[in-house]
């Protein structure tokens, strides 16, 4: 296991793509110390920032307050990151695999573009979860998120697989042109919700405000939603019974594009 | 003097048959020129007391504001350029090379204004067309979230309403108009049809005119609160379905308003439903002189239309990471170069505070909020006035500034040039 | 002062076929002999004239419209700034900077952008002013010029060649080029036109009208490039009849068919692509005057950005992919598209096919240019693969049992053997798209060129070696060496100034204040301002 903390507190953004456990694997601790990172718009080294305890391996802990390191495992294969403190930008965009565990708050676009791994926000997310960057065809494309807290807007944007989860409220636009996947959120949605979806479901427990492009279709106990259910509470999130067991009023849409995506309101009656 | 088809490099209009009359040391009379570019033209060519350079507010030389200004960029480790929307293209790719040698960011008026427009065109694309295809073609002019009456105002007479164009020989007569808005501006007077919706529902109509240009039929229950009727809707849909060449100038009533990218990026869609039908472009109306050219500027050096960061070297765009209301916000800026803009004055609250508080080097033709805080002002003069130049048009189109009359300031790339060669002589680069 | 010595020299232009001769080269130029200054010796390496680059779209509203809309692409590609060079993106729509580094690196010293809109000409020479180390220079849009058309149908032929003229001296330009003409037209009422002999609606002319007047202007005017011309019905099955009717419109007149990889398609409107290379290759080889570039498409990522709107439009629908459209006053229009070309696709084998038909199956390889229709069909980086495909069987061989069989099959190209010599390449990367363009100073190292030289280390594989040139020297002085740029130059801006009555201002003038939104005071680009190294071509009619 290798341990970081942080020295003191940053001024400026810290580039620090290199906190991947594929990239500590193997090194000794002078190695990871002397990784490149950029801070601000100056080459530094790891060591410069964080106390290096452990030698690098695919196990990696970091603590203090991270909220301007940013990319920390971005692009990651494997293993396990672990986050005491805040995290900033990019947390496992574009990862593949491996966990990611962060007991604090994340910055925007955590998980963009990720092909698969977990990461798990005991705090709260901020914009672009799981999303897309700015002209890509395709955000999200497997894996899955947890986030225990809120998330801000555009989560699940472009998603084209894999599971979303915020157990707090969603800001605006959730799932916007999302092609498939999943994204489910226990708290408030914010306006908008699923514009443009292609496919595609959200969950959501409280009645959205919906576009005019969605139309009510049935209600229903959906199958899936109880497998997945059943499988978050073995992730740690409590899940009342009701919720399983209850009905969803179905809607569908978004009739602007193939309107094959569904948005499920569960029915409280 | 009189010297005839001068460029007014005010507004994103940028009207070059302007003739301005100096006499002696100013300009006196600018024809054709409408209130806002009259203004311009007067101000601007009106001898001004400021020091070229000031340190704290004290004048200094050039050599010595340059000196300390470069000194102060090139000791910061997150530095920021902003602004740029009111100067030339020349000037513009200097403050590029800048921010490419300090690592810095280097963002534009853009990013506060029309960046949903860029944000939606790298989402879905644009139809568009140049302000000439509308005077020669366009039966349907509307206007969205836009209020040219007093933002643009020649922008009715000489681009879309009453000018007669080839195929529209009958000028105002062959068009319509119709204004979308929350309130009732003044450019209601020059619209056949008003329609107000409430605030925060654009993108609902926007969907659901989208819906009806797909031949799909929006929920009626879900129109209720946008404060159109149904019947308004499908009239206005009716309306686009099947006109000529219909046209919709996009406003900052739908880019500055919750929604901003979505807003636009439904403008985008519904004009290419509407494709389906009959041709149909958008144009946004971009504000300042040349908002557009940094845009253009920016794009052909970094492949990035605002927002663009340095600091690994290489140019990267990210809309919420690099733009200048987040870094100052979070505080991540601790310098800033501005030119040709006031963002201390037109900034959210905890941005311009924090513009306030770190080394501030500003370049303007006048005093400002902005130039008022910065440690190092440098008062320089105004292209298309004093220096020649290029800008670009709210369409595209670049148009070649005419130099009216001369100046004892510096040009901005005048400065800008020297603030880069200092800068790189402390970099030792 | 300059002297190579030991070097093998492909000089095609010069009969020159791989003899180990000195070049000598003094003032930018090639000379005789030169005393004293460096000597690099090419022992064991190849000497070409640099590379000339015919038909690119790399500067201009369009291409900056495409780089905004693919912030996805640029980051898939970053360019590092260093000590000498600046920094810029990548990929299909490289920004200014890189898009010269990138043509030097590899080997090219000269550029032309395909498609500038006269009224946006200001817009290319800004970034022109940009573009490090090439030359560079761009084609007018002018086959849907309204006013054209109108003087056309009017039967003013000279009036319209003098509009031609001024056209050009206006943008500072320097060829005409027509896109679709009439069919651009349309579409600005959502039409195109589908024969040469369809009327423009509301402007009495054809598009055989156009082509037709266009060409003969050209002539007349002793443009060193007379017309390039991207035929009407890109992409659609059956185009071929349409471009054999355009080859057989420009009887007895010069006239360049641009990527005509994407016209030689036989099949029914809407269905598959059936190759119809042999005919029109045949017509070529048999017809002197006809000029052609391929526009080879290659597999990957790519951005698709043309004067063609409809077919920008036809695009989209297929793809449904984000969709730019620019109709652009009185004077043309644009598209863009993103487009994925795989190797699975029968439509995507068929035209990779139909390219290297193409270049196999005209024998003259001076009258056929290397292109890929930088990046409709690949981007310009990837020439020295198209090299390779042309010059080794085997590895076009194994290629093609890489893409879609049963597309392949149905095109000549498994039976076709012909393997292109260096002294070829050498024709059709420099020594012909020079000819074709009309610079006689270039695509050759015969006394008096300019001094653009590009050297290779000899090397089995010709993609390496195109890739990576081990000299490549512009104007005489050596700017990339093992592979790296040693230093930032910015080359010439080629332009024409044909002359012409100046009396067609007049009626210019009083078009401009009905149609135009600009002034016509403020319409031509200042040459002291926008075109820091300007170079005038002669039209002296003796090319």
């Amino acid at each position: 296991m290798t341990v970081l903390t942080l020295k003191s507190q940053l001024q400026a953004p810290l580039e620090a793509g290199v906190i991947v456990p594929d990239r500590f694997a193997g090194n000794s601790v002078a190695a990871v110390a002397g990784m490149p990172v950029t801070y601000g718009n100056e080459a530094a080294c790891l060591g410069d920032f964080f106390k290096v305890a452990g030698a690098g391996s695919t196990e990696i802990v970091l603590e203090g307050d991270l909220g301007r390191v940013k990319n920390i495992a971005a692009g990651m294969t494997r293993g396990k990151i672990t986050v005491h403190g805040d995290a900033g930008m990019h947390l496992g965009s574009e990862m593949r695999g491996g966990v990611i565990n962060v007991y604090g708050n994340v910055g925007d676009w955590a998980g963009s573009e990720m092909k698969g791994g977990k990461i798990h926000i005991h705090g709260n997310a901020g914009h672009g979860l799981g999303g897309a960057y700015r002209g890509s065809r395709r955000g999200m494309n497997r894996g899955m998120i947890i986030v225990e807290g809120n998330a801000g807007n555009e989560a699940g944007a472009v998603m084209r697989r894999g599971l979303i989860v915020v157990a707090g409220n969603a800001g605006d636009f959730a799932g916007a042109f999302m092609i498939a996947g999943t994204l489910m959120v226990f708290g408030k949605l914010g306006i908008r919700a699923g514009a443009g979806l292609l496919r595609g479901t959200l969950v959501t427990f409280n009645q959205p405000e919906l576009l005019p492009t969605f139309c009510y279709d049935c209600s229903y106990s959906p199958s899936f939603l109880k497998l997945i259910l059943r499988d978050l509470r073995l992730q740690g999130l409590s899940i009342s019974e009701e919720y399983i067991t209850g009905c969803y009023r179905r809607y569908s849409g978004d009739f602007n594009r193939l309107g094959k995506g569904e948005i499920l309101v569960y029915d409280q009656r | 003097m009189q010297v005839d088809h001068v460029v007014c490099a005010f507004c994103g209009c940028v009207c070059d048959d302007i003739s301005v009359t100096v006499e002696g040391d100013r300009i006196t009379k600018a024809k054709n020129a409408c209130v806002l570019g009259k203004s311009w033209f007067l101000s601007h060519g009106t001898p001004s007391d400021l020091p070229v350079a000031r340190i704290e507010g004290k004048p200094v030389s050039l050599d010595r504001g340059i000196e300390e200004a470069a000194r102060c960029l090139a000791n910061a480790r997150y530095p920021l350029i902003y602004g740029l929307s009111s100067t030339s293209c020349e000037a513009q790719r200097k403050a590029v090379a800048l921010a490419e040698v300090l690592g810095g960011c280097i963002d534009c008026c853009t990013s506060v204004c029309h960046g949903p427009s860029g944000m939606a065109l790298q989402g879905v694309g644009e139809p568009t067309c140049t302000l000439g295809e509308v005077k020669n073609r366009a039966d349907l002019i509307i206007y969205w979230g836009s209020n040219p009456a007093e933002s643009h105002p020649r922008h009715m007479a000489r681009y879309a309403v009453t000018p007669k164009g080839m195929f529209v020989p009958d000028g105002r007569k062959g068009r319509t108009v119709v204004l979308i808005d929350v309130r009732r501006t003044p450019s209601a007077r020059a619209a056949d049809i008003f329609l107000q919706i409430k605030p925060g529902k654009d993108f609902e109509v926007l969907w659901a005119l989208q819906a009806l240009a797909n031949g799909q039929k929006p929920d009626e229950i879900s129109i209720e609160n946008t404060g159109l009727t149904y019947e308004q809707l499908t009239g206005l849909a009716d309306r686009m379905m099947h006109c000529k060449f219909g046209v919709i100038f996009v406003g900052q009533g739908l880019t500055q308003t919750r929604g901003k990218h979505f807003n636009t990026s439904a403008v985008f869609l519904l004009v290419r439903a509407l494709n389906r039908h009959v041709k149909f472009a958008l144009i946004p109306m971009r504000g300042h002189g040349n908002v557009t050219g940094i845009d253009n500027v920016l794009a052909w050096q970094t492949g990035y239309p605002f927002g663009v960061n340095f600091s690994l070297g290489y140019p990267r765009f990210n809309p919420g990471e690099y733009t200048v209301v987040d870094l100052l916000s979070r505080g991540e800026a601790d310098a800033a170069l501005v030119v040709a803009a006031d963002p201390i004055s037109s900034l959210p609250g905890k941005a311009a505070r924090r513009l306030a508080e770190i080394p501030l080097v500003s370049l303007d033709t006048h005093d400002s909020e902005t130039t008022r805080s910065a440690r190092i002002a440098f008062t320089t003069s105004t292209a298309g006035i004093h220096a020649e130049g290029t800008v670009y048009r709210m369409d595209n189109i670049p148009i070649h500034l005419r130099k009216v009359m001369d100046s004892s300031y510096p040009s901005d790339e005048e400065v800008l040039d020297r603030l880069l060669a200092g800068v790189k002589e402390l970099k030792a680069c | 002062m300059l002297k190579i010595v030991n070097g093998a020299v492909y000089d095609p232009a010069n009969n020159i076929d791989g003899e180990v001769r000195d070049v000598c080269i003094d003032d930018g130029k090639v000379v005789d002999s030169v005393e004293g200054g460096r000597t690099i010796d090419a022992s064991g390496m190849i000497v070409m004239p640099g590379g000339v680059d015919m038909h690119a779209h790399i500067a201009g509203p369009k291409v900056n419209t495409a780089r905004k809309m693919r912030p996805e692409d640029h980051r898939l590609d970053p360019v590092p700034r260093t000590s000498l060079t600046r920094s810029g993106v990548g990929k299909s729509v490289p920004s200014t900077f890189a898009t010269g580094y990138r043509y030097a690196a590899m080997g090219y010293t000269t550029a032309f952008d395909a498609a500038v809109p006269p009224i946006a000409a200001r817009h290319a020479h800004e970034e022109f002013s940009d573009i490090p180390v090439v030359d560079k220079g761009f084609f007018v849009l002018m086959g849907n010029n309204e006013y054209i058309m109108q003087q056309i149908a009017a039967g003013e032929r000279g009036r319209m060649r003098d509009y031609v003229a001024w056209l050009l001296q206006a943008t500072k330009g320097y060829a005409i080029k027509m896109v679709n003409p009439g069919g651009v037209e349309m579409w600005k009422s959502l039409g195109n036109t589908h024969t040469l002999d369809e009327e423009v609606v509301g402007f009495g002319v054809t598009p055989r009208g156009i082509i037709r007047s266009l060409a003969e202007a050209g002539m007349e005017l002793h443009l060193p490039h007379p017309v390039h011309i991207h035929c009407n019905e890109l992409g659609v099955a059956g185009n071929w009849e349409t471009t054999l009717e355009t080859m057989k419109t420009l009887d007895g007149v010069r006239g360049h068919l641009a990527h005509v990889q994407f016209h030689s398609y036989g099949g029914d409107p809407g269905g598959m692509f059936v190759s119809r290379v042999p005919e029109l290759a045949e017509y070529v080889n048999t017809h002197p005057n006809l000029t052609v570039d391929v526009g080879q498409i290659l597999f990957g990522d790519t951005t698709s950005m043309t004067g063609d709107g409809p077919l920008a439009h036809m695009l989209h629908q297929v793809t449904g992919r984000k969709w730019v459209n620019v109709d652009v006053e009185n004077e043309c229009g644009c598209g863009i598209v993103p487009i994925e070309y795989k190797d699975k696709s029968h439509m995507h084998t068929t035209q990779w096919a139909v390219g290297l038909e193409w270049y196999l199956m005209v024998n003259d390889p001076w009258r056929i240019a290397l292109s890929t229709d930088h990046p409709n069909g690949a981007s310009f980086v990837s020439y020295p693969q198209v090299i390779r495909l042309l010059m080794d069987r085997e590895f076009r061989r194994e290629a093609i049992k890489k893409v879609n069989p049963k597309a392949v099959a149905k095109t000549a190209l498994p039976d076709l053997d012909r393997e292109y010599s260096l002294f070829e390449i050498a024709i059709i990367t420099r020594a012909a798209p020079a000819r074709i363009l009309g610079l006689k100073h270039k695509g050759h190292l015969g006394i008096g060129a300019d001094a653009d030289v590009t050297i290779y280390d000899k090397c089995d594989d010709a993609e390496k070696m195109f890739s990576v040139p081990r000299y490549v020297i512009k104007e005489g002085e050596v700017l990339v060496e093992d592979g790296s740029i040693r230093r930032e130059t910015f080359g010439k801006t080629l332009y024409v100034a044909p002359v012409y009555d100046t009396a067609v201002e007049k009626d210019i003038r009083e078009y401009f204040r009905k149609y135009y939104t600009i002034e016509f005071e403020n319409y031509p680009v200042q040459l002291e301002h926008y075109l820091p190294r300007p170079r005038e071509v002669a039209t002296t009619g003796d090319s």
